[in-house]
């Protein structure tokens, strides 16, 4: 069983849009079987924070692509995408690049 | 006031068919008579017996508007086993037939490339493909070479030797030797003529005519190098990519040593249509006219030809349902990956599911294509003349004043990252090896840093980001890694 | 899986991976790499000249705050002047927040704004009012195709109008290829044979542009804007963006999933696209209304202003060109756009073109002056 953690999500770049306009939350995310990692995250984040167009988001079982991802302010192709185990106080940041100009 | 549609002038959307008209069969709408059996184009329904005529049309036009088989010639007919090959074999095949009244007249072979290793094909399910491609290789006449994709390993280095070019193809030289062809004709007689292609009245090929050794199992060593290659690219893309490479290169090695002065691929309109996008997307830009266009000179001596480029997907489908055209299902490098696995999935699937939102897709692209040249683009410096890419065999599209190239895309992954990365790093003071040792390990390094560098030197825009996907170039085929020295050395 | 240490500076922690070469980078070195190669682009392609008076398109979206920034950072280097200027295109609730992004933005760095408006350059066209003209009710696809053509002019207006001797934009490699795949989807040759190149001399009347960010694809624009902090708008224009224009981007995406550098790959393609000297779009000629590059007879800019005068919106763009094009009978001028031989110029609809060019092509100096024509044709509405 993993503890319940505490992170930030935040939404940039026009994703923001999707949540209502608002560009950071923060979360605590339900002790559960498994650890937490960012595949969950999203399942999770569609379900709680997701207000509209979720296809906008989320496609498979990843985010959109175009949308950007930094864990801790780096880039989660560092960090194993996916498969990132979320720890206690991380920052998720999403980043979309397919607005404006 | 008109709405939408406008927008793309060369794209115009899908309209609903015409529903069944009642009271009034539909006809074929070239004869009037026949019962349609199939849809071309925008709508246009073909009888069984117009649909034929108009598909073995398109194929002896695109021949005869190229004038580039010469009569007499030896052709070597790429075969993969798969519908559009399968497709031009059988127009080849009827285009030779006594009863066509305008027979084709040159002399062809067929070959077939077992790539099974690369694929992780085991040697049962090898064996059963080939069982059934020999099978249908008799039943053609024609003389046959199966091959395996192993012997890549055995090919010489001047397979990438771009053999000088003769001045082939000219208008005056193609009437003269259509003419010394009918005087032959004239001369010797049906029998006389016939004798050289050896095909033709021989309903099977003498042994001798496959290479030695192909029709055994390759050896094992050779597999097993192969499929060490083909396991250690890290993307399908470049997988796929030098599948393509070796192949070709083994495909013009057979025709060379056996004769053959071109040799034609199946490709259809549909599959060119996505090639060229798929390359264009590979970074090669500067050849697509090369590499979707009709004839294809960059081996000199061996010409490619891709007399299916007319036909789309759907009418070879049709085709060979309708005429019983045989083919071979083999299961290829990328049949079971995922559509996002890698650059050429990704642009097919698009292309197709754009097919079917603007049906004029792929004509549109494939008109494109044809407004394409050869030459490089003006005021893009090529390096000088004999300095090809050791893989792909295009001259050379990599400059100082390159700006898309000027910051890295391509930039050899091998050299600025494993060499520098090497030499630079301070050798760890914990090491406890020897000074010899680890002196003897930098060279090595080195050394292998230097083929890596200089074999990278010697590729194209796009063949130089492909072999970034490769952790190592060692396992390259030893007539790749050797040409590349001899290179250097000139 | 822990980050890996930035392979540049040995000492932080690696913040991304750089699509075009797989370094792996801390933000630092990223954004010292981003604006090397931004200098590089510059004094390579010799874009910018010492002295250069520099007019930067702003819109306040990522790109030209990105853009704007780098140049700034780079103005000692490369001894040139900044000056912003923005586009107010009249586009209810959507630009008014964008414009107060490139004011503040302005006022931040110290550079100077001018701000453009279609209303005044174009006799009372807002993009809301060629909006509800071309669709009766709603909005419209065509809407980006006379945003974009109207935008180029006002651009250059507003340029001229700073005194401005080049105009850059902030195109990135993403549009480039996007573009590129584009124009083989709707078989676009004369396009495709301008394409790849990284900016216009300026003939004719024009100002020189370029695109400094050619080479830089989307991904890296947005962390290099995360990492220096910029603050930039990032709303969706109420005008949905051009439909084949998505897919074409869709696929892009897809693309650079799967390999990372495709973007420059595409972009190296286009650079390097040899076209069939027929296929090759005639050299341009003069507007005979405003005396702008053109084509055809009119610039765009101006067959679109024609349309919408008349009440028939439609008629400059997809089919409805032809129309225009054949209004005064010319022989020999073929329907397709691309395929027009070096286009004989008839005469213009309107009788006084020749004034309203010398007006426009002297108007150089004119505070933001378009053809006199123009303005007279927009009043009669």
């Amino acid at each position: 069983m993993a503890a319940p953690l505490c992170v930030e999500v935040e939404f940039g770049g026009g994703a923001e849009l999707l949540f209502d306009g608002v560009k950071k939350h923060q979360v605590t995310l339900p002790e559960q079987e498994g650890p937490w990692d960012i595949r969950n995250l999203l399942v999770w984040i569609k379900k709680n924070l997701l207000k509209e167009r979720p296809e906008l988001f989320i496609q498979g079982e990843s985010v959109r692509p175009g949308i950007l991802v930094l864990i801790n302010d780096a880039d989660w192709e560092l960090l194993g995408e996916l498969d990132y185990q979320l720890q206690d106080q991380d920052s998720i940041l999403f980043i979309s690049t397919l607005h404006g100009g | 006031m008109c709405q939408a549609g406008e927008d793309y002038a060369g794209l115009a959307h899908r309209e609903p068919p015409p529903g069944p008209r009642p009271g009034r069969e539909q006809k074929c709408v070239k004869c009037a008579e026949g019962q349609p059996v199939v849809v071309i184009r925008a709508g246009d329904a073909f009888c069984r017996d117009c649909f034929k005529a108009f598909y073995v049309h398109k194929f002896r036009a695109m021949l005869g508007k190229n004038r580039l088989i010469f009569p007499g010639e030896k052709v070597l007919l790429a075969w993969s086993g798969g519908p559009s090959s399968s497709s031009m074999v059988w127009q080849v095949l009827e285009g030779l037939s006594q009863d066509s009244a305008k027979r084709l007249r040159f002399v062809p072979g067929v070959i077939y490339v077992d790539e099974g290793a690369a694929c992780g094909q085991s040697l049962k399910d090898r064996g059963k493909t080939l069982a059934e491609v020999k099978l249908i290789l008799q039943n053609t006449g024609f003389p046959w070479h199966v091959v395996t994709l192993e012997e890549v390993f055995s090919l010489p280095p001047s397979v990438l030797c771009s053999a000088s070019q003769e001045p082939a193809g000219t208008e005056e030289a193609y009437k003269a030797a259509v003419d010394s062809f009918l005087q032959q004709h004239r001369v010797l007689g049906v029998e006389g003529c016939a004798s050289p292609a050896q095909g033709e009245d021989q309903p099977h090929p003498s042994p001798s005519q496959e290479p030695p050794g192909v029709a055994g199992s390759p050896a094992a060593a050779q597999t097993e190098a192969l499929s060490r290659l083909f396991t250690s690219i890290k993307t399908l893309t470049a997988k796929e990519e030098l599948l393509q490479m070796l192949r070709t290169h083994l495909i013009v090695h057979v025709a060379r040593t056996h004769g053959y002065r071109k040799v034609m691929t199946g490709e259809s309109c549909t599959r060119l249509a996505i090639k060229l996008m798929t390359n264009l997307a590979l970074g090669r830009g500067a050849f697509l006219a090369w590499d979707t266009g009709f004839s294809d000179e960059r081996h000199g001596d061996v010409v490619l030809v891709r007399p299916m480029r007319d036909h789309t997907l759907k009418e070879v489908a049709f085709y060979n349902h309708l005429f019983g055209v045989p083919s071979v299902f083999t299961p290829a490098i990328e049949t079971k990956a995922p559509e996002k696995a890698s650059i050429h999935r990704l642009m097919e699937a698009f292309i197709l599911r754009l097919q079917t939102v603007f049906p004029s897709t792929v004509s549109t692209v494939y008109r494109t294509s044809e407004k394409l040249v050869k030459a490089p683009r003006e005021g893009c410096a090529t390096g000088p003349s004999g300095h090809n890419c050791l893989l792909c065999m295009c001259a050379l599209d990599i400059d100082t004043a390159d700006s898309a190239t000027a910051f890295g895309a391509q930039s050899s992954s091998h050299v600025s990252q494993m060499l520098p990365a090497s030499t630079k790093m301070p050798t760890p003071p914990c090491c406890g090896a020897g000074e010899g040792q680890a002196q003897s390990y930098h060279r090595a390094v080195g050394r292998s840093g230097d083929v890596q560098a200089c074999i990278i030197e010697q590729l194209c825009y796009s063949c130089r980001v492909n072999m970034k996907d490769l952790p190592s170039l060692d396992p390259l085929p030893p007539y790749v890694l050797a040409e590349a020295q001899l290179r250097s050395q000139r | 899986m822990p980050a890996p240490t930035c392979s540049s500076c040995h000492a932080a922690r690696a913040a991304l991976r750089r699509p075009r070469s797989g370094q792996a980078l801390c933000g630092s070195c990223f954004c010292a790499a981003f604006e090397a190669e931004v200098l590089h682009t510059v004094l390579a392609g010799r874009l910018l000249p010492p002295g250069a008076v520099v007019a930067v398109g702003a819109s306040g979206g990522k790109d030209s705050t990105v853009l704007a920034h780098v140049l700034r950072e780079l103005t000692p280097r490369l001894g040139i002047t900044l000056h912003l200027v923005a586009v107010d295109e009249g586009i209810g609730g959507y630009r008014d927040a964008a414009l107060e992004a490139v004011s503040s933005q302005a006022a931040r760095w110290e550079l100077p704004l001018t701000i453009v408006a279609y209303a005044d350059l174009f006799g009372g066209w807002t993009m809301d009012a060629v909006a509800r003209s071309t669709a009766g009710s709603g909005r419209s696809r065509s809407c980006c195709t006379f945003c974009g053509v109207l935008r180029r002019r006002a651009l250059e207006e507003g340029a001229r109008l700073v005194g401005a001797t080049h105009i850059v934009t902030g195109h990135n490699a993403d549009d480039m290829a996007e573009t590129v795949l584009m124009n083989f989807l709707r078989g676009d040759t004369g396009r495709l044979a301008r394409g790849g190149v990284l900016g216009s001399g300026g003939e004719g009347c024009a100002l020189p542009r370029c695109r400094p960010l050619q080479f830089a694809s989307q991904k890296e624009v947005v962390l290099y804007a995360h990492f220096r902090r910029l603050r930039y708008f990032s709303e969706e224009c109420v005008y949905a963006p051009e439909a084949f224009r998505g897919h074409a981007r869709d696929l892009l995406k897809q693309l650079e999933a799967a390999r990372p550098s495709t973007v420059l790959d595409l972009v190296h393609s286009a650079e390097r696209l040899a076209l069939a000297p027929a296929a090759r779009p005639p050299p341009p000629g003069t507007c005979s209304r405003c005396g702008a590059l053109a084509s055809h007879t009119l610039c765009q800019a101006c067959a679109l202003l024609d349309g919408l005068n008349r009440g028939l919106p439609r008629l400059a763009i997809g089919k409805g060109r032809r129309v225009l094009q054949a209004q005064p009978p010319l022989p020999g001028n073929r329907s397709q756009a691309t395929s027009d031989p070096v286009a004989p110029r008839g005469p213009c609809t309107c009788e006084q073109s020749r004034d309203g060019a010398t007006l426009c092509r002297d108007g150089g100096g004119q505070a933001g002056a378009p053809c006199a024509l123009q303005s007279d044709l927009s009043a009669t509405e």
